[in-house]
């Protein structure tokens, strides 16, 4: 049973302001349960879909300024400075 | 001037003089007018196509050397970044929002010449299988503008098939790209994960999506996929191809080849016309020399909540970042505490994309690690083992794209878990990162396109374009109306 | 029983580019917002690309900590909101479901004691805030990405410290490796950032954060427990929390209840492939790693039969095993370490006097084969010394200016004994009988001589002349 209270939590952790929770109640919960069918899931296998690389494939460790420094920060929200601003955090 | 042909046709007829760019994509602009108002596939359409046209035709009467796509006009999904050109992912959170770079796959298309002709709808941030949840408002099928054109890549099935492009970009995630392909009668391609990078593709799952050509025709497909394949220094998951040529021995046909019917995806429950247009295909392509014999995935019963958990859970990571600090909207910061004006701000996503963040929060949470998204890994793991074992007794798989027709607008949207479940044919290529096409094979009773998927395993494109290619040759399909 | 462990941030500035871009790693000196690229600020689309070198050096640093290497490694993402992260998640390493991180399961002996090191991992730094205007009531927070990016390695130790000494001598030390093993510059602001925790008896345990530079650690550490102790006499119950070092105030001050503990959703970073880890690379990095700290200790002891004491004074400050590494040969090499440790460290002791020290290794090898050749005595040696740190000059050049050639001819050391024979009668006859009282002569013989009488000679030419007096 999903309550209020944990889409609250829920909407607190990835910072959404709900304004209607209850709305989410109902759907959130009918997912879950559905979710719920993964606890069948037997497999056991050392075999990872995630791709696998050595080291001799990363990138070299060489300095290069953004080709396009200047869009970017035409881009980017600033101040006179070019520093973004943020709401202080209490 | 025939808007509906295909790339191939587009660039034999530029190459040889008997079409100006210019005309052609003063053409397309005036189509998008006369057609938008009707089906919406479009967020922003480039002005500057028309001058990039012009200095196209230019380089080709002088004989200068010129890209593979000579100007060909493509739309591209707008959570594709696009240097210069607002990419707004059809949401609120990126309504200001202009890339100062190129993804991979632009670069690569522009460094060939061919001409964007602008953004495309979706699914806001490429969640949802309709296209209903875009801020700026759902797109229409061209084949009947009261119902959905399918999603997230609703805008470039609609473009294509509405021919206000000739081809497009999507991503596709779940099915992405081949549902809209399914519901807009195109063919839409999801190429192995890997195989097309990601560079510039705004995330969404990061483990599972890529980007995918939609077309009138396979061979286009290919033409597409030449392009925009191969390993990127920008994205460490890409794939080394060696370079293969996806449209030599396109034409091969397919006899010989073992084709298995997955039984999971033709059984109860899927929509009548879907079925015997499934069994047709069958029919037709045994006739070209084929072998078609059941198959059974039971995995794919998890699929779809293994794609939702895994999906859901790197979602509430991904777009973690769009605060609206460093670009997004307007909405001043005064008066605001920092984590207030992030849930503010934040407000602003759609229903769909706020359900999916708080699926994906809570699934990662303390504690439920291993129950939701452990096991969601296990499951895909499974799905592959399966896919490769029926990859030992044949060389393609195939299904109807979507167990049901296209359906009227409005009509599932309070119903998610539903629709989420439409996407069970589809779903298990994006799990297990094998290719997948869809190819326009008919049409309901009711007017509405179906879509037969073919699917092979990990980064046999050529073989899976061939069958297609072969399907293709068999099917005749009426002319969009609109 | 005092339980203190720590988390040390130690970024990898000797590297060109930052950990996923190709943004420069040295961001100090540089105008707000102006070394960023998609990637460090996070724009959608973008990609991470993750440094090789970043790897190599957390490699070094897990190798000369003595930790396991495992066979793979990968990423996981940190989820959390905050002004100066730009995705809203650090892209950092978790073992929470098995040994990914560069390392684990190290240890470091520091002064007897075994420090067990739980993990090291590669993670990146976030940017830098500061405040709007200059108070700090302002509600606005200006960002900077500048540093975004920048490539961390995070070392946590198992909570083995009992004294905020060993606190102090390890973080020298770890700072002398990273230095020393090429990874870091940990005196530069912000390189080298220490977190500690800590347990009295069966008390709760305090975090303390945010202490500046890492010579507060002690500081900090040693307030606290303070702190903790009067709360424990007064059967008051510590908090488990979060506190923050007030360098104005000196103290620590609680932040928050550790109770919140913030849920960062940890789940695997999918832009980022397994890494497998080359066991030759490893073994390769293993043999270019300059000598650890003990097997230098050892060379000195065994080698040049260096005496224990001297051999770990010496081996564990690397700036001074360098020069006597530079200013040795076989003859000289125990005049050269005994220069060293006894003389030249009292001169320059810290860092900052080390970096402007005239003395170079001409300079000590010179003194020591000077020493070694009895052309100087080791008294002598000293006052050349002394002068030699003040401006530099060669050796040479101060034995003349002070005159302190090494008088060893016997004659003129005889005539000096007489002398001195002559002023201190008292003495020669006291010396007659008890032979400590020789010892009072001789120093009057050096004291004419300025030092320069070679005192083995001059004790030597006494002890003839008392015994034939008579």
């Amino acid at each position: 049973m999903v309550e209020r209270r944990e889409i609250e939590h829920l909407g607190d952790l990835v910072r959404i302001e709900l304004k209607d929770p209850e709305k989410f109640i109902k759907q959130v919960e009918e997912i879950l349960n559905y979710f719920d069918k993964l606890d069948n899931v037997q497999f056991d296998s050392d075999q990872t879909l995630r791709k696998e690389i050595s080291m001799e494939n990363l990138r070299d460790d060489i300095h290069e300024p953004f080709d396009n420094y200047r869009k970017l920060i035409a881009e980017l929200k600033k101040d006179q400075n070019n520093y973004t601003r943020a709401p202080k955090m209490i | 001037m025939n808007l509906g042909i295909s790339a191939k046709e587009f660039i034999s007829q530029v190459r040889e003089g008997s079409l100006s760019v210019e005309e052609f994509v003063a053409k397309t602009l005036d189509r998008i007018n006369q057609v938008e108002g009707k089906v919406h596939a479009f967020i922003t359409v480039d002005k500057n196509a028309i001058d990039k046209a012009k200095e196209l035709d230019k380089k080709i009467k002088s004989k200068e050397k010129v890209g593979k796509c000579f100007g060909l006009p493509i739309s591209v999904k707008d959570n594709i970044c696009t240097a210069g050109i607002r990419t707004t992912c059809a949401s609120k959170m990126l309504e200001n929002f202009v890339p100062p770079y190129d993804a991979t796959v632009i670069s690569k298309l522009k460094s060939e010449d061919a001409i964007i002709i602008g953004k495309v709808n979706l699914d806001e941030f490429a969640m949802g299988s309709t296209t209903e949840h875009s801020y700026f408002g759902p797109s229409k099928n061209p084949w009947n503008p009261e119902y959905v054109p399918g999603g997230s890549s609703g805008g470039s099935g609609v473009s294509v098939s509405a021919l206000e492009c000739i081809v497009s970009l999507g991503s596709d995630t779940g099915g992405s790209v081949r549902s809209p392909a399914s519901f807009c009668s195109v063919v839409g391609l999801k190429p192995t994960y890997g195989l097309v990078s990601r560079y510039g593709l705004v995330s969404y799952a990061n483990s599972i999506e890529q980007i995918g050509p939609i077309a009138r025709r396979v061979e286009d497909i290919a033409f597409i996929l030449n392009i925009i394949a191969g390993k990127d220094e920008h994205d460490n998951t890409t794939l080394d191809n060696k370079n293969e040529d996806y449209l030599t021995g396109l034409d091969s046909g397919i006899s010989g080849r073992r084709i298995g019917v997955i039984s999971q995806m033709i059984a109860e429950g899927i929509d009548d016309d879907v079925f015997s247009a499934t069994n047709n295909a069958i029919e037709k392509l045994q006739s070209l020399g084929a072998e078609c014999i059941p198959v059974s995935l039971d995995a794919v019963e998890y699929s779809v909540a293994a794609y939702y958990t895994i999906a859901a859970a790197e979602a509430s990571s991904n777009l973690a970042r769009y605060d609206n600090l460093r670009y997004g909207f307007d909405f001043g910061l005064e008066g605001y505490e920092f984590n207030a004006y992030v849930s503010k701000v934040r407000s602003n996503f759609g229903q769909e994309v706020t359900r999916r963040m708080l699926l994906g929060a809570f699934v990662l949470s303390a504690g439920y690690y291993g129950k939701y998204y452990l096991k969601a890994q296990k499951a895909r793991s499974m799905i592959k083992s399966q896919i490769d074992k029926a990859f030992k007794q044949v060389d393609l798989l195939i299904s109807p794209t979507m167990p049901i027709l296209p359906f009227k607008i409005g009509e599932k949207i309070n119903d998610p878990l539903k629709l989420y479940l439409s996407d069970i044919n589809t779903i298990t290529a994006n799990l297990s990162g094998i290719p997948a096409i869809s190819v326009p094979f008919a049409f309901s009773k009711s007017g509405l396109p179906i879509g037969i998927q073919l699917l092979a395993n990990s980064l046999e494109e050529k073989k899976l374009l061939q069958a297609a290619y072969a399907l293709q040759s068999i099917t005749r399909l009426p002319e969009i109306s609109i | 029983m005092t339980k203190i462990g720590l988390e040390v941030h130690c970024q990898l500035t000797k590297l060109e580019s930052k950990l996923f871009c190709k943004c420069k790693t040295n961001y100090r000196t540089l105008p707000p917002n102006s070394n960023i690229c998609t990637i460090c600020t996070g724009l959608p689309g973008s990609l991470p690309m993750l440094n090789r070198k970043a790897v190599e050096k957390a490699t070094m640093i897990s190798l000369a900590l003595n930790c396991k290497i495992p066979e793979k490694i990968s990423f996981f993402r940190k989820n959390y909101f905050y002004p100066d992260l730009p995705k809203n998640f650090q892209i950092t390493q978790y073992n929470a479901y098995g040994p990914t991180s560069i390392g684990s399961d190290g240890k470091i002996g520091i002064e007897g004691k075994e420090i067990r090191i739980r993990r090291i991992q590669l993670e990146e730094d976030p940017g830098r805030l500061i405040y709007e205007g200059s108070s700090e009531k302002t509600m606005v927070t200006l960002v900077d990405y500048n540093r975004a990016g920048t490539p961390l390695v995070e070392i946590v130790t198992e909570p083995d410290f009992e004294t905020p000494k060993q606190v102090r001598i390890f973080l020298n030390v770890l700072a002398d490796l990273v230095e020393n093993i090429g990874i870091s510059d940990p005196y530069l602001e912000g390189a080298l950032r220490v977190d500690a925790n800590i347990s009295m008896g069966e008390g709760n345990r305090v975090e303390i954060k945010n202490v500046g530079s890492f010579r507060d650690v002690e500081k900090a550490l040693h307030f606290e427990i303070t702190r903790q102790t009067s709360l424990i006499e007064r059967n008051i119950p510590v908090q488990a929390e979060t506190r923050h070092w007030d360098d104005a105030r000196r103290i620590t001050v609680s932040s928050r209840s550790k109770e919140e503990e913030q849920d960062y959703r940890y789940l695997p970073e999918a832009d980022i492939p397994i890494i497998v880890m080359n066991r030759d690379s490893i073994e390769y990095m293993k043999k270019q790693m300059p000598e650890s700290i003990v097997a230098r200790r050892e060379r000195y002891i065994q080698k040049y039969d260096i005496s224990p004491q001297v051999a770990d004074v010496l081996s564990s400050d690397r700036f001074y095993s360098d020069l006597f590494e530079k200013s040795h040969n076989e003859k000289n090499a125990k005049e050269v370490a005994n220069i060293i440790t006894t003389d030249l460290m009292g001169f320059a002791d810290t860092r900052e006097k080390k970096m402007e020290l005239k003395i170079t290794a001409q300079h000590v090898s010179d003194l020591a084969n000077s020493i070694v050749n009895n052309k100087l005595t080791r008294n002598s040696a000293k006052i050349a010394l002394q002068e030699m740190v003040k401006d530099g000059k060669p050796l040479a050049d101060v034995v003349a200016k002070l005159d302190l050639g090494h008088v060893s001819d016997m004659s003129s050391i005889e005539k000096i004994i007489d002398e001195v024979f002559q002023d201190e009668l008292q003495a020669v006859s006291e010396a007659k009988q008890n032979p400590d009282t020789i010892n009072y002569l001789v120093g009057k013989v050096m004291r004419k001589t300025k030092g320069k009488a070679d005192p083995t000679v001059t004790l030597d030419i006494i002890r003839k002349k008392l015994s034939t007096q008579e």
